[in-house]
């Protein structure tokens, strides 16, 4: 039977087989419980993923920062809200960041800010860590999306990165790249599927 | 559309990449069909396995220390609100049967000036609880003002953003409030000339879609002025062509609507 990897923070691997208990299931509940300290080793294994997906989206460290802070803040006062059997921590944080840090995006974009975020964000230091030291497993996880991704077309692969991390709709991303509407559903569902299974196929338990 | 052309857009909805039309039509389909919104959840886990694409980042430590001290903040304002005022303890009879006639007197005319003493203390204590609060209530309004003003823009700023009025209805009548929320669902409701809501009871809002049971939103209490605001996240079934009440329900809020309507839009 083949190892399967969490995508929650876990000490070890997982077997399939086994029900998995994910520790931030119970940090969650915890900070629902007002529990300062549980919020605090939430953001401690969250932190990374976290700003590596906003400082992608807004390229630029000080609106990144003031959202990571935001979301946690939302953690915060929504953690009650999270439901165990709807998804996973990792899905809902990941998920609550992304959203976040893509209203932002709007945003700026709407105050035509854009264009001194970019230069501004050229100058920031975004230099990337490993995480290894941190979570062997999640450094792991990496590996296996990337290794799925790099296995896309690029026709399928472009129009997922355009929508997840620069908040396109699908006329949008048609109209970027020249590509008729018909066309970029059909390949971004096609790109969606093949990345599940991919996924599935490494054993990645969601 | 059949139902297989709604399973056909979940992909693209776990991206956020619907066009708006699509994803009305869509939200309308989940709100009554389980099976797509169980089949939604299990893209939307594929969408963030995408996180783990981009290289991790290490934000400055600044930003742990402002988080922190932000919920302490939160915590310390709410547990102001709760607290109760220190009570000043009662003064102990005297016992002045073991003193003789002089040591009564001036038992009694230290417990006098201790009652003096005391009546000063009170006085003072209430003078600065009053300054206190008011400090308080003035800080507390400021931010406030500055924190609704500053989401009201920023879910305006979002393109797609949508305000929908709110009319009051039965004990409501004469109150009003605008619902305003962008494509992701982040909302702000703004209400006012609400009736004060009695002790032990607060508002909550709703969201109603066709004929299903009331979605739960949060509850907030309007100031003296009858002004209130709540922020809140509209799901996705109710996003576009949802109904949006309000009713006045116990502290924390029901799981289903015990009062009647004050506020809804549609009408």
């Amino acid at each position: 039977m083949p190892l399967v990897f969490s995508l929650g923070y876990t000490d070890k691997p997982l077997l399939r087989s086994e029900q998995p208990h994910d520790q931030d299931v119970d940090l969650l509940k915890a900070v629902a419980a007002r529990d300062e300290a549980a919020l605090g080793q939430l953001y401690d294994h969250y932190r990374l993923i976290l700003f590596g997906v906003l400082m992608r989206i807004l390229n630029n460290r000080e609106e990144a920062e003031d959202v990571l802070q935001e979301v946690f803040l939302q953690v915060w006062r929504r953690a009650a809200d999270f439901d165990e059997n709807r998804g996973r921590p990792f899905t809902w944080l990941v998920t609550l960041a992304r959203s976040r840090g893509i209203d932002r995006l709007r945003a700026l974009a709407s105050r035509e800010r854009v264009a001194t975020m970019a230069e501004a964000g050229a100058n920031e230091a975004s230099e990337a860590v490993s995480d290894a030291a941190t979570d062997a497993i999640r450094s792991e996880q990496r590996g296996v999306v990337n290794s799925a991704l790099s296995q896309l077309p690029e026709d399928q692969k472009r129009p997922l990165m355009l929508a997840y991390f620069d908040g396109l709709t699908q006329s949008e991303i048609a109209l970027q790249l020249g590509a008729p509407l018909g066309t970029v559903k059909t390949r971004m569902r096609t790109g969606m599927m093949k990345l599940r299974e991919l996924l599935s196929a490494r054993g990645q338990y969601f | 559309m059949a139902h297989e052309d709604y399973k056909e857009m979940l992909p693209a909805r776990a991206l956020s990449a619907l066009d708006a039309a699509d994803e009305r039509a869509l939200d309308e389909h989940l709100s009554d069909c389980a099976e797509c919104r169980t089949e939604l959840a299990d893209w939307e886990s594929t969408a963030a396995a995408l996180a783990l694409s981009v290289s991790p980042v290490e934000p400055s430590a600044r930003v742990r220390d402002r988080l922190m001290s932000a919920v302490r903040n939160e915590r310390r304002n709410q547990e102001w609100t709760k607290s109760r005022v220190v009570g000043f303890p009662q003064a102990r009879r005297a016992q002045w049967t073991a003193f003789g006639r002089v040591g009564a007197i001036a038992a009694a005319v230290l417990f006098l000036v201790l009652i003096l003493w005391a009546v000063v203390l009170w006085q003072e204590n209430r003078s600065l609880r009053h300054q206190r609060d008011q400090l308080y209530a003035q800080l507390d309004y400021v931010e406030k003002d500055s924190q609704v003003s500053k989401e009201l823009l920023s879910i305006l700023s979002t393109p797609g953003a949508k305000a929908t009025p709110l009319s009051g209805s039965g004990p409501g009548a004469g109150a009003s409030a605008q619902l305003v929320y962008n494509p992701g669902g982040r909302a702000l409701l703004l209400a006012n000339r609400l009736p004060p809501a009695p002790t032990g009871k607060e508002y909550q809002l709703w969201f109603i879609v066709g004929n299903n049971p009331p979605i739960p939103g949060k509850t907030f209490s309007p100031d003296e002025g009858g002004q209130g605001e709540l922020s809140d996240d509209v799901p996705r079934q109710a996003r576009g062509s949802g109904v949006f009440a309000i009713t006045l329900e116990p502290v924390g809020g029901s799981s289903a609507p015990t009062s009647a309507i004050y506020l809804r839009s549609g009408l």
